[in-house]
């Protein structure tokens, strides 16, 4: 009779505790699956190829510095597009995209987008003049009469993170690796963020 | 007879005093009437204007302090405390129209009378292409007067600007970085670069914040956390990863541009939101009945800020002159 009462009232507390072990498995097999992506193969072949590129450009010396001259500084960045352009004269859509890595970012953008942020990442994209699909190259100058699309911080702590040297950008559906110093595009990701994403 | 001439030279001695010391009060009080009226005229019309308690403790104190201020012909509401920080703001005003002109003149004017030691810019700062001819006509030639008379210029990178010249452009003090922060007396400022909020600016923001030893925190980015405008609205995301971080570190005062209105929002957590993104573009009546205190969206604006030990004091300005806001504010949260 006492076993039973004393069993009764701590039925509540097991659940409770059942509850919180299942909760934190659960937390515990996403961290870690989240860890295996972030050290996947398409991340490991993602970073290298971002470390080659940068060692490309590392080659030639570019070295924008702070000028008072407006004329200095545009002089600055013309030098330094040139010269990327040389270090990458074949460069083409796919060298830091490939198709394994394409499809990884795509899965990870998907995944974003349907998690608990969605909507979130949704509304902040519409609301910073989200930019229509226009044509756009390897090597080519990054169109600077559009506004720059603001990135969600959040969809940026679930991509690989950049060095300093490169960014990514949103571009209607397309995803941009964006060279900083050169004002490039070293690469590009067509259709990666899912439909309807974009006004 | 004796007595007669003693009355009559009594009643004429009385008189004479009377009349001097009538005569006398009426010239004191002349006096004190002409100095006490423009301060209690600025007084009435700041009362009138904000309708805030606030402005009527700031205007209050105006009275007893600043008189000087109103020798000059312009509606001060600043205390222009010996040491205390003076600043200017402004937002998305890199057109090169002639409404930022408009403005600059106007902050020009107000700088004579406030002299405001440097100018913080919400971004938007080049709008368009960004050859050195723009960089000529949309802010060395508008800010000509200001420029020359030592006043600097802080910046933060809005989506229309060009993060690659604009970091490297030395008048605009961002260190060839993105993002940074820099002191002024007590007042700490950061600026953030909101269009590419990465885990790197974040580590970042987090540390400095932390680490600063500011009294006065005051964070300044493009996109508004906090905004009533049909255009954009508020940046969802970004509150949902600067605010634990501005509420953890005791941020006392957040401005923004983007949205092209002025708005001065209900604090949040003790910090106080400001967005200001009409120094060059307008969106004429695009506010929605929200959550600002105050609103405006008719004309382009500028403000000045002046921050003392316990208070921050601003003044919102019309590109025709005309004061839309103003008020003291306390500090709300505690130095971190």
């Amino acid at each position: 009779m006492l076993t039973n009462r004393i069993s009764s009232k701590l039925q509540p507390l097991v659940k409770a505790f059942c509850w919180s072990l299942v909760v934190a498995l659960m937390l515990l097999t996403t961290a870690t699956a989240s860890q295996n992506e972030n050290s996947s193969p398409e991340v490991k072949d993602f970073e290298q190829r971002i470390s080659k590129y940068l060692d490309a450009e590392k080659a030639q010396n570019i070295s924008n510095k702070p000028s008072a001259s407006a004329n200095k500084i545009e002089n600055q960045k013309k030098e330094a597009e040139q010269k990327v352009r040389e270090a990458r004269p074949t460069a083409k859509q796919g060298d830091i995209f490939t198709p394994e890595i394409g499809a990884y970012f795509k899965k990870q953008l998907a995944a974003t987008f349907q998690g608990p942020d969605g909507e979130k990442i949704r509304k902040s994209l519409n609301r910073a003049e989200p930019l229509p699909n226009i044509p756009l190259r390897v090597n080519q100058k990054y169109p600077r009469e559009l506004p720059l699309q603001s990135m969600p911080p959040t969809l940026l702590l679930n991509l690989p993170r950049l060095p300093n040297e490169l960014q990514y950008r949103i571009v209607g559906t397309t995803l941009v690796l964006y060279d900083v110093s050169s004002d490039l595009i070293a690469d590009l990701l067509p259709d990666a963020l899912p439909g309807g994403v974009a006004k | 007879m004796k007595l007669a001439q003693l009355m009559k030279s009594s009643i004429t001695r009385f008189d004479s005093m009377t009349y001097r010391s009538f005569t006398l009060s009426a010239v004191l009080l002349g006096f004190l009437i002409s100095t006490c009226a423009p301060a209690q005229s600025v007084a009435r019309k700041a009362a009138a204007k904000s309708g805030s308690s606030a402005a009527s403790d700031l205007v209050a104190q105006q009275a007893e302090e600043h008189n000087q201020a109103t020798s000059t012909g312009l509606d001060i509401r600043l205390p222009l405390q010996a040491k205390s920080v003076r600043f200017a703001v402004i937002g998305d005003s890199g057109t090169g129209d002639r409404e930022q002109y408009d403005v600059a003149r106007e902050m020009e004017t107000y700088w004579q009378a406030v002299k405001f030691d440097f100018v913080i810019m919400l971004g938007d700062n080049i709008y368009g292409s960004h050859s050195p001819r723009d960089f000529v006509k949309k802010f060395e030639k508008p800010y000509a007067a200001l420029l020359n008379g030592g006043v600097k210029f802080y910046a933060s990178l809005g989506n229309h600007d060009d993060p690659n010249d604009e970091r490297l452009y030395k008048p605009f003090n961002m260190g060839g970085q993105r993002y940074y922060a820099f002191r002024k007396g007590d007042v700490a400022f950061f600026a953030l670069d909101s269009n590419y909020m990465d885990p790197k600016q974040l580590e970042w923001v987090d540390q400095t914040l932390k680490n600063s030893a500011g009294k006065w925190k005051i964070c300044f980015f493009h996109h508004p956390l906090y905004n009533d405008g049909r255009h954009h609205g508020a940046d969802v995301d970004l509150r949902s990863q600067l605010l634990p971080l501005f509420e953890r570190y005791s941020v006392d005062a957040v401005f923004s541009g983007h949205e092209h209105v002025y708005e001065r929002m209900k604090p949040e957590n003790n910090i106080y939101y400001f967005v200001l993104g009409n120094s060059g573009k307008l969106m004429t009546h695009d506010l929605r009945q929200g959550e600002h205190i105050k609103g405006f969206d008719t004309d382009r604006t500028f403000m000045i800020v002046e921050v003392t030990a316990d208070k921050l004091y601003f003044q919102t300005i019309s590109r025709t002159g005309e004061t839309i806001d103003s008020g003291a504010l306390p500090k709300l949260t505690q130095s971190h």
